[in-house]
């Protein structure tokens, strides 16, 4: 036996125990999705008559705000006066707040000043800032911001062309800010990218005027810092408030003069929830209407407990019967069949935990079935080889020259159809939404991993069998016709 | 020996070109049936489609099958039940008929608890969701199609795609006729079907390959014949398959629905169910034939016929290729026919094997 096939053989195994290991060791679990677990339901209502035209639209930006990565497949749906939305997994009402966000507009602002966060009132009045609006008028006492409980602004005076008091994410300081620079218009997209082991949020602006252009100035003036976008003590360089819904997502020192379009970095001390949470809101600024969270609750599974635990009762008969008529059928080989399923269930496991825990991807009923019929493909590798074993056995060759022939031929074939699969998934993930993409992706994953599978460890694990004496002299015990016989020709 | 016997040892001599007539009329018949069905009663789509009324009801110590009860008294025992916090339930059925909505908020309201909201809500898997999914399926079609005639080639590109375009509007067709329920889930599985249905195709037709690559050089065999041989050999491997991807889907079927007595499961298990049948079905049946009735027109195989007609084999029963037969392909160079195409022109295609493979034995003795 080649030391090839020995090594691969090891290190699939090894791989697989790993990425077991690791999955207990980082307790992470698949997210189920709505049908399966339940979630948190939130009722929103449009502040306004709206249209249905309107509300659709809603639908489609809510959906997209909180199902950036298109798998966590939320329920989103009209309701008579305004959107309803679950989210499968969340279980902090408060959390599914924030993520489905009521907002109305995204707004650049300079930073004039930051002020710990105040309990006491301080009424103040609000005057539009004469231009050209600078800090200074407004830290000088020419223009007063105007102000309402624990000295922020309030929503109703929070306006584009005036200077505000806003507090930010985690309540902990409060911004004085120049009026608007640019708004949401301006973006074009927003991510959350892991970068250099730190999680920041990558921003493209639009070209042109509003967009680029008026981004650059505001930062070449708060790169070295003026009246507008004055440097504070402990900043090497002014900073530019990102403001969704009256509240501060974000103040990143402007580090450049000049940008590129698509070169804007916000690296922050964010971890990854908030740095997701901050490119969501970057990127889904604006709702066609204003909507309110009516109420919020916990919901529980669409597919009833009895219905669950009737589909995994099931599934585990389902897998003892196909384990059962595989040992029946191939015998020995039927095992080696069952640990090639098993390595790849295990990896495809312990990616659909990391990916459930990490991304939100949720495990639903559809990917359920994704992965059953995965399932049905996996053992069918194994059954194409061991056929074409049985078929060269019988054709004349010896059951060791024909482990060795009929792997490339089987295999060749395994590739070809599963191409096939991966293209289908390949193309529907690419270009769908919601549970078809998360479809595709559990069909892709478990297409994948059956190749791994196969060419890792069943094409060795076979192979070493095939080197034992005992091979050659009990095929039978391998599920293999003698070496040698041949039917009856008919012709 | 017996059938079983027979079976297992790999020496099936079905004598698949006879049934192929009428497969395809069963097919066509089916088809035509789905479609009629599609166009006059249509589908019926669920809650997540179409919409329908919500209704929000408090009822302290309720369980949810007393409200799927209340619910089943008017036809809509699949209305979707949660449970919102401790005692109250949101219930959400596709019925969209203001009259009868209002009728089953009665109900609710008389038999279940208070009914808190009654409101008319839109459907979840909304219309993008559905031209996107479309739009992706056009493209994979054409891709596919590109995929096969690349690595297999084209005749097979277009038996593949009318096996899977069968399976689809078969199964369609299916829950159109029973008025089925269609789900996401349901989406899925037909989705799951087409990818299934592809696959082992594409496996029949490796295997088709091999063997008109390894016999058709001998000149012996009308491509019929060779295409029956090819079937014979992968019969075992598609009831092996269908076996094994169908059990887990059998169980949760019988399991779910005969002793739990869950509904949700069984509805898109039945399309697995299907689409696995049929998707073995039209591998074995319809691709296969289409591909033959492509391949016979050729110039090469046309004269192959021509041959085996003026040396006696008419038309009639398939020749059945045994095995001896197949595995030792004639290694003579027989004369070239003008127009010859394909794998295979003079020799035997040496199938790729690696070190310490042993080449097939010369053949001993000519009948």
């Amino acid at each position: 036996m080649p030391r090839r096939q020995l090594v691969f053989l090891i290190g699939i195994v090894l791989a697989a125990l790993a990425a077991t290991v690791m999955t207990a060791v980082w307790e992470n679990e698949p997210l189920l999705g709505l049908d399966l677990q339940g979630g948190v339901s939130v009722r929103l209502t449009a502040t306004e008559p709206a249209t249905e035209e309107m509300l659709d639209q809603a639908v489609g930006i809510i959906r997209n705000r909180v199902d950036a990565l298109g798998v966590a497949e939320p329920e989103v749906s009209r309701t008579a006066d305004g959107v309803m939305v679950s989210l499968p997994g969340v279980d902090d009402q408060q959390r599914a707040l924030d993520l489905v966000g009521t907002t109305a507009e995204l707004r650049f602002r300079p930073v004039c000043d930051v002020f710990p966060v105040m309990t006491a009132n301080q009424p103040g009045q609000g005057t539009a800032a004469p231009a050209p609006a600078s800090c200074s008028q407004v830290l000088g006492g020419g223009v007063l911001p105007p102000t309402g409980r624990a000295g922020v602004t309030p929503p109703e005076h929070d306006h584009a062309d005036q200077f505000v008091i806003l507090g930010g994410r985690g309540g902990t300081q409060r911004y004085l800010l120049g009026p608007s620079v640019l708004t949401g218009d301006a973006l074009s997209d927003a991510n959350a990218d892991l970068i250099d082991f730190q999680w920041q949020v990558a921003i493209t602006l639009k070209s042109g005027a509003d967009g680029i252009d008026a981004f650059n100035r505001i930062a070449a003036l708060c790169f070295v810092g003026t009246r507008e976008c004055p440097i504070m003590a402990g900043f090497s360089n002014g900073r530019v408030a990102i403001v969704l819904d009256g509240q501060v997502l974000t103040a990143p020192q402007i580090r450049a003069s000049q940008f590129e379009r698509d070169r804007i970095l916000i690296s922050g001390s964010f971890d990854k929830e908030e740095a997701h949470d901050v490119a969501l809101g970057l990127r889904y600024g604006a709702l066609p209407v204003e909507l309110v969270a009516e109420n919020t609750q916990v919901v529980s599974a669409t597919i009833g407990e009895d219905s669950l635990d009737a589909g995994v009762v099931a599934g585990i008969i389902g897998l003892f019967l196909v384990a059962l008529f595989i040992v029946g059928y191939y015998r020995l080989l039927g095992l080696v069949a069952l640990a090639s399923l098993a390595i790849s269930g295990s990896l495809l496991w312990a990616i659909i935990a990391h990916l459930g825990t990490q991304s939100g991807l949720a495990l639903t009923l559809a990917g359920v079935t994704g992965i059953i019929v995965a399932i049905g493909v996996s053992v069918d590798s194994n059954v194409v080889y061991f056929e074409h074993l049985k078929e060269d056995i019988r054709d004349g060759r010896t059951a060791r020259s024909s482990v060795d022939r009929a792997f490339p031929v089987a295999f060749s074939t395994i590739v070809k159809a599963d191409m096939a699969s991966l293209i289908g998934a390949g193309l529907l993930w690419w270009l769908t939404v919601g549970a078809v993409r998360g479809f595709a992706l559990y069909l892709g994953l478990a297409t994948i991993l059956d190749l791994v599978a196969t060419y890792f460890f069943m094409g060795p694990m076979v192979r070493l069998l095939a080197q034992t004496r005992w091979f050659a002299r009990h095929p039978g015990r391998f599920g293999l016709p003698a070496a040698g016989a041949v039917g009856a020709v008919v012709s | 020996m017996s059938a079983f016997r027979r079976l297992y040892n790999g020496e099936t001599t079905l004598d698949y070109p006879r049934w192929w007539r009428r497969a395809v009329t069963i097919s066509l018949v089916a088809m035509l049936v789905s479609v009629a069905s599609f166009g006059v009663r249509g589908l019926n789509l669920g809650i997540d489609f179409e919409g329908g009324t919500s209704y929000e009801v408090r009822a302290p110590g309720a369980s949810v099958a007393d409200a799927r009860a209340v619910m089943a008294a008017f036809d809509a025992a699949d209305a979707r039940i949660q449970t919102l916090g401790d005692d109250l339930f949101r219930i959400r059925s596709e019925v969209a008929d203001p009259a009868r909505a209002g009728e089953i908020r009665d109900a609710l309201a008389a038999d279940l608890g208070t009914v808190e909201t009654f409101e008319q809500v839109g459907p979840t898997w909304g219309s993008e969701v559905t031209d996107k999914a479309a739009r992706a399926l056009l493209v994979f079609f054409v891709v596919v199609a590109l995929y096969i005639t690349v690595r297999l080639e084209w005749k097979m590109a277009v038996g593949a795609l009318a096996a899977v375009a069968h399976d689809i509007v078969v199964s369609v067709g299916f829950y159109s006729v029973l008025q089925l329920e269609i789900t996401p889930a349901t989406v899925i599985a037909f989705l799951t079907i087409m990818g299934y249905s592809l696959y082992d195709t594409i496996v029949v037709y490796d295997k088709v390959r091999d063997v008109t690559g390894r016999l058709g050089a001998t000149e012996r065999y009308s491509y019929t014949e060779l295409m029956n041989l090819a079937l014979n050999r992968v019969t075992m491997r598609s009831i092996n398959t269908s076996i094994t991807s169908a059990l887990p889907v059998v169980s949760l079927l019988l399991i779910g629905s005969v002793i739990m007595g869950a509904g949700a499961l069984q509805e898109f298990g039945v399309a697995l169910l299907l689409g696995i049948v049929v998707g073995s079905y039209s591998s074995l049946f319809l691709a296969s034939s289409l591909v033959t009735l492509l391949k016979e027109r050729e110039e090469r195989w046309q004269a192959i016929a021509g041959k085996l007609r003026t040396r006696g084999h008419t038309e009639g029963p398939t020749r059945l290729i045994g095995r001896e037969e197949a595995a030792q392909p004639d290694t003579r160079s027989p004369d070239r026919i003008d127009g010859s195409r394909g794998v295979a022109r003079r020799r035997p295609v040496q199938t790729t094997h690696l070190g310490g493979a042993v080449p097939p034995r010369p053949r001993k003795k000519r009948r």
